[in-house]
């Protein structure tokens, strides 16, 4: 890559373009701050306990707390000892949302967590290594009086990870267990208004199934979706930011094609970069406003995956080419080094989360960590990864370092060049550092705003402003990588000024004076590979 | 209703009717027979409540049942959390619920102020996150509802509203008084507390469901802890409690701890104005059973020893035939099948 803007740039010219793109960073934080709402919500839900009195124990029935046709509901499970109602008669039933709600689209995902409730008594406590089996029956209805429309129905088996902190003494009878939530369902879409839970822990002795799991009084639920707030101010952001990219990438891909050389591999890979930044942006989103497509998470996983993926070679590949020692490469293949262990820490994340998200588009109460194979599974395919992404950091400050040591190594034999070749080095230093200082500042803010959301309470009051931190922290950073992504485009291409006066000198290189090459600057069209020809030049002086 | 139930609820009311003069919403409690409250005409005729708060009944009929629940689970947790004690939380069946000892501001007093008004935010906190109520969470009278509503940023959480009502329903008597004497302010105090117990143990839960379900997007909640926890937490305020008395700093009146080298108490240590009478002998006229006639143990030093427990008066010794459930086998809900085994225990009672 040769001539680029920004090595033509004066200062001043610069800092503008650095200051318009910092105004547009501030309002990608201000968007979430202030107009959206938490990204998410949690809603919880006690389950209430109706009886199955016909003690048919059928699939196809209902049972709902409240409404027109409620069902009969007992308070407690000591209300049920003194009636003879066994623990199979016995129905959980959530509703989401809460009375006088209604669900909506813009909800874009419902993911549920289940939480039980258990007592300890002296002689019946929770077994090791015991498991809960639940039958689940979930349905829908988009009005209060209709029928209830099933969606999915399975049986499933969760562990329970349980720990009673206080001696298990008879004084402590009563008390609950501490145990972790289970997962329970995910839907990638709300389509519908109201949804209806149904849960039996049914028991069955022989088999084993449902014994040994201790004095349960409650089972909850807690209902997580994305605010419909934070998915307008989503969309709207995306909506608007699709086309800018996609104007910088056209104008940029116009600029490489309009040179007489074929595009050098570091041009090729800012376009991909420009590629996979838009496909994040398209905002198919609003299809899921009138759509019932629930593969939209998984979509969303594998576009950020792919993104994740090109910005991680990109970088990779942006060092190798400014290393400014003897060997070619401007060719993709001699990245394999580097680029491998993301291609198979992506592919890694990938099959695992096709293991979960895939299979959830089937069964929304699947979960691969539910099993001890499937555990083993997922942890196996996320050890593979962190490694890969361990050996590709490795691999990255190693050629940053090895870059670096270039850098002083020319700098010092600077002024001994011809000012021709010296102002060659200097740009390729500039054009490296810049990038080097963009990056790393962009990296931090990620991570800085990632652990601060972490850590956090989630908002900050302000006077009688709440900002919302974890909004801002959305907004913020993915507008930034938009403006990387921008301003990688805008400042990397090709630039004009040398543009007519290259081809008139063709691959003269330096042997055509020095008064020439000081006006064009000295970057060719060739770009690296002439800068490689000169190091081997001057390696054999 | 069954019968059973009609009966003895009639009995109540009458017993009710009876003891007039006195007025403590704990009442409802014991009139866990009424049936549900959802009439308005019902509000008048509980006993215990003053005008206030029947307004505030009709006005909200459906939290009614879950005041009474909360009621009945913070006598339960206070009869569980003293059972070894020389008072024991023991009821009557007339006004006032607890005998005089709770008119006094004595530290039980305090205990059973804060329970009760934990009780009420905790049950009505349930009674919204199951559903049963209308208003809770996306009402836009309590306080830290964003206009927009449910579909824009979701509502805040239940327990919010558990507390907002138990503050609105519980404290009304002392506040419609003008906090103004020591003991209203007591009240407050530890009406507040109690609440704080519950606020303050809240469980933080988190979910990841990033890419991947990685931690890029986390969801925390808050979880109500069980009441047990609630009580517990209370139990050691009550044991640590400070003696306070009232001052006028600049224009207001505060409570500050009587022994000056004491630190100053936290919004969540409960304060009482009186000391607590020994609880040793039956005194019907100011409420207390007296210790006679109770379970103790012989080996322990503490309270729920002998020495303590009966007050030097001594204790007989009983051996007596305990038929225990043993062996059992269960499921998780309703179903026990036990054999029965036959112990021999020795039983000191109190004289």
């Amino acid at each position: 890559m040769a001539g680029a803007i920004i090595e033509n740039m004066s200062t001043k010219k610069l800092c503008i373009v650095g200051g318009i793109l910092l105004v547009f960073q501030v309002i990608a934080f201000l968007v979430g701050g202030l107009i959206a709402p938490s990204p998410t919500t949690a809603v919880s839900y006690l389950a209430n306990k109706c009886v199955d009195v016909e003690k048919n124990h059928q699939k196809t029935k209902w049972y709902l707390s409240w409404g027109s046709n409620p069902c009969e509901k007992i308070r407690d499970f000591d209300e049920a000892v003194s009636r003879q109602i066994e623990a199979n008669d016995i129905v959980f039933s959530i509703h989401a949302p809460h009375p006088h709600n209604e669900m909506s689209p813009w909800f874009q995902f419902m993911l549920y967590v289940l939480h039980v409730d258990i007592a300890f008594k002296m002689d019946n406590q929770i077994k090791n290594n015991a498991e809960i089996t639940f039958n689940v029956s979930l349905g829908y209805r988009d009005d209060m009086v209709s029928e209830w429309q099933p969606m999915a129905y399975a049986e499933e088996t969760r562990k329970l990870k349980c720990a009673f902190n206080y001696p298990k003494t008879k004084e402590n009878e009563d008390s609950f267990y501490d145990c972790d939530v289970l997962s329970f369902m995910e839907i990638g879409t709300v389509a519908h208004k109201f949804y209806l839970v149904n849960i039996r822990l049914p028991v069955h002795e022989k088999k084993g199934i449902n014994v040994g799991i201790g004095d349960i009084r409650d089972i909850r639920l807690v209902g997580i979706h994305q605010n419909g707030g934070f998915t307008k101010v989503w969309f709207a952001m995306k909506t608007v930011l699709t086309p800018s990219i996609f104007t910088i990438m056209v104008w940029y891909w116009r600029r490489i094609t309009m040179m007489t050389r074929p595009p050098v591999l570091l041009e090729k890979v800012i376009f991909a970069l420009g590629i996979s930044m838009t496909f994040i942006n398209i905002p198919v989103e609003w299809f899921s406003i009138g759509f019932e497509w629930t593969w939209m998470l998984l979509f969303g996983d594998i576009r950020q995956g792919i993104f994740y993926a090109m910005l991680l070679s990109f970088w990779i590949i942006f060092c190798g080419e400014h290393m400014m020692d003897q060997n070619e490469r401007n060719r993709f293949s001699s990245y394999w080094k580097q680029v491998g262990p993301i291609a198979v820490g992506a592919f890694c994340l990938f099959v695992f989360d096709m293991c979960e998200r895939g299979v959830q588009l089937k069964n929304p109460f699947y979960s691969i960590w539910t099993t001890d194979v499937g555990t083993e599974l997922a942890m196996a395919f996320i050890i593979v990864a962190g490694i890969c992404l361990c050996l590709y950091f490795l691999f990255l400050c190693f050629m940053v370092f090895q870059v670096f040591r270039n850098i002083s190594g020319k700098q010092s034999s600077l002024p001994a060049m011809s000012k021709a070749r010296r102002l060659h080095y200097e740009g390729l230093i500039f054009r490296f550092k810049f990038l080097m200082l963009i990056t790393l500042a962009c990296a931090a803010m990620t991570v800085i705003f990632f652990i601060v959301s972490q850590v956090t309470e989630g908002h900050w009051k302000w006077g009688g402003y709440t900002v919302e931190l974890n909004s801002a922290f959305f907004t913020g950073i993915y507008g930034m990588w938009n403006l990387y992504v921008f301003a990688l485009m805008f400042l990397y291409a090709p630039s004009h000024k040398n543009y007519g006066e290259d081809q008139s000198i063709g691959d003269l290189g330096i042997s055509s004076g020095e008064e020439l090459q000081l006006t064009t600057t000295i970057t060719h069209v060739d770009g690296p590979t002439e800068v490689y020809k000169l190091a081997r030049k001057e390696a054999q002086e | 209703m069954s019968p059973r139930y009609f009966l003895r609820s009639l009995l109540l009311l009458i017993l009710a009717a009876f003891s007039a003069n006195a007025s403590n919403w704990l009442y409802l409690a014991k009139l866990s027979s009424v049936g549900s409250i959802s009439e308005e005409e019902t509000c008048e005729k509980l006993k215990g409540l003053i005008q206030r708060q029947v307004q505030m009944c009709k006005r909200n009929l459906e939290v009614m049942d879950s005041v009474r629940r909360g009621a009945q689970l913070a006598i339960e947790e206070c009869q569980f959390q003293f059972r070894n004690r020389r008072w024991n939380c023991s009821t009557l069946d007339s006004l006032p619920v607890f005998g005089k000892v709770v008119t006094q501001g004595t530290r039980e007093a305090a205990f059973v102020y804060a329970i009760s008004s934990a009780g009420v935010a905790f049950a009505v906190t349930r009674a919204c996150s199951s559903g049963e109520l209308d208003k809770c969470g996306c009402d836009r009278t309590v306080h830290g509802v964003s206009p927009q509503g449910f579909q824009w940023s979701g509502c805040s959480d239940n327990i919010a509203y558990g507390v907002a009502f138990s503050q609105s329903f519980v404290d009304v008597r002392e506040r419609s008084k003008g906090a103004s004497s020591s003991r209203a302010l007591m009240n407050l105090h530890n009406n507040e507390a109690g609440r704080k117990a519950i606020l303050n143990n809240m469980r933080v839960e988190c979910k990841c469901h990033g890419v991947s379900g990685s931690c890029e997007v986390k969801t925390c909640w808050k979880a109500m802890p069980p009441f047990r926890k609630v009580g517990n937490v209370l139990k050691e305020k009550f044991d640590g409690a400070t003696e306070v008395e009232q001052r006028k700093i600049g224009s207001t009146k505060v409570l500050v701890p009587k022994n000056s080298q004491f630190k100053p108490h936290t919004d969540e240590d409960l304060v009482y104005l009186d000391s607590s009478p020994d609880f040793c002998d039956h005194d019907l006229k100011n409420g207390v059973l007296g210790t006679s006639g109770r379970h103790c143990n012989k080996t322990s030093k503490a309270i729920d020893g002998c020495e303590l427990m009966c007050c030097g008066r001594g204790f007989h010794t009983d051996e007596v035939e305990v038929v225990e459930r043993c062996s059992c086998k269960f499921h998780w809900c309703c179903f026990v099948k036990c054999k029965q085994c036959h112990r021999l225990v020795e039983m000191h009672t109190c004289r």
